[in-house]
């Protein structure tokens, strides 16, 4: 896009930088502008660091085919990895939801990302979110367990709902990620919705 | 109801969140006394916030809010609770219901009525109530409340009371009518009429043919602009 600038000039590859930027999340006008004139005035190797970087992964990052996850290979590490257990499959909603488990160090099974939840009002549906592909993922034999770990929202929920419909369908033990307070939880500071939510899962504890 | 306002512990629902920069919520509000409202809920997305588990739909909530813009800032979020969470097939369900709201109401158009249907329809929901009588109602209640009100009791061009065993086609903003070729509108039965009229959907041709009709109202007062909620929902039962 050429854009005529204050003083009656051109200059269409920086507008077209400047319009480039704003592709990223909570990037207005203003900071794509900003960004810019650092990279082009202060940080030349910068960007063409950053301009390697994004071409480079585009050109080779695709979709692991066992974990859907980001991947240089067909298949990633951790999907090859002898270490873990193929037994359990854990789905996540993003690639940082299954970050997060893994700082856990409590889980060593394998991982599905799903890039995504159901979201009605989006218009994203089973469609959008291939789950075709996962079907097939978790029906390779080798899975006995998957476990639900899509996020505790009206979306998240949702997805959960109907994965494990899908699954238990197809022979598969499906069990879901617990909810409530949080480790070190004080009731008098958790909110409501927490607290009621937990009360209604409440578990025998002995 | 431009102008700057102040508004304290209103009767609200959230229908949709939308992620608006790093840490930030716009929240599709639709409230008793001041109809559908977008709100800025700053920072609500951080770890730590207070909303978070707050603003969450098909919950009864009491929002306050300020500003003078078209989008206004959240204040303050209060969980009102008594209604479950809704769980699997009806949270789809639910999805419509927003969508409809979301679609069909212009923002900042109080409807009280409209508002106490909702609630009501998420409570049957949550608690597990047939659904279809439950859509029905909050359909007839969202045309009658935009103005677009069913006529179901006469015939709209006779003015002669609908018969129980008579046949009719509905026409898109006129009303029933006694069966004439009409091409592809669906035909009706009298009772239908008379069932819909008094909220009763016991009878499965009753259910049947009134969701064919709503479905046809709806898609005309929408212009064309398609319901995700519905094909998302079809498209699971389909799996």
């Amino acid at each position: 896009m050429t854009r005529v600038t204050r003083r009656g000039e051109s200059s269409s590859s920086l507008d077209e930088l400047i319009e480039a930027l704003r592709c990223l999340p909570g990037v207005g006008p203003k900071s794509a502008q900003r960004m810019a004139y650092h990279l082009l005035q202060r940080d030349r190797r910068g960007a063409e660091r950053l301009a390697h970087g994004l071409e480079t992964a585009l050109q080779r990052l695709r979709h692991c085919t066992r974990c859907n996850n980001f991947s240089e290979a067909d298949v990633c590490d951790r999907c090859t990895s002898q270490r873990r257990d193929p037994t359990l499959l854990c789905i996540v909603e993003m690639p940082v939801d299954a970050i997060s488990m893994e700082q856990t160090h409590a889980f060593n099974g394998l991982y599905y990302v799903l890039m995504g939840r159901l979201s009605p009002l989006d218009g994203i549906g089973p469609k959008e979110l291939a789950f075709e592909r996962l079907f097939a993922r978790a029906a390779d034999g080798v899975v006995k367990e998957v476990i639900l770990a899509t996020n505790f929202t009206n979306e998240g929920e949702a997805t959960a709902h109907y994965l494990s419909e899908l699954l238990h369908a197809r022979g598969l033990k499906v069990s879901r990620i617990a909810r409530g307070l949080p480790v070190g939880g004080e009731l008098e500071f958790t909110d409501a919705a927490t607290v009621a939510q937990a009360f209604l899962d409440r578990r025998d504890f002995t | 109801m431009s102008g700057k306002q102040r508004i304290d512990a209103e009767p609200a629902y959230v229908l949709h969140l939308h992620p608006y920069s790093e840490t930030s919520l716009v929240v599709d509000v639709f409230s008793r006394c001041h109809g559908r409202v977008p709100l800025l809920a700053r920072g609500a997305r951080r770890p730590r916030s207070a909303m978070r588990g707050t603003l969450m739909a098909f919950q009864p909530l009491e929002l306050g809010w300020f500003g003078s813009g078209e989008v206004k800032t959240l204040a303050k979020a209060e969980w009102m609770g008594g209604v479950p969470l809704l769980t699997g097939r009806c949270l789809l369900l639910g999805y419509y219901l927003n969508e409809l709201l979301m679609k069909m109401l212009p923002r900042e158009d109080a409807h009280p009525a409209l508002y106490d249907a909702y609630g009501e329809a998420l409570m049957a929901l949550a608690q597990g109530s047939a659904d279809a009588p439950e859509l029905r109602r909050f359909e007839k209640t969202l045309l009658k409340e935009l103005g677009y009100g069913l006529t179901l009791d006469v015939d709209a061009d006779s003015g002669a009371p609908i018969a129980t065993e008579a046949q009719y086609c509905y026409l898109v903003e006129r009303g029933p009518v006694a069966k004439v070729d009409a091409g592809d509108t669906p035909m009706l039965s009298g009772k239908t009429l008379l069932d819909m009229a008094a909220d009763d959907y016991t009878d499965p041709r009753t259910r049947q043919q009134s969701k064919q009709l709503m479905r046809q109202l709806i898609a005309h007062h929408m212009g064309g602009k398609p319901l995700h909620s519905r094909r998302v929902f079809v498209e699971l039962q389909e799996l």
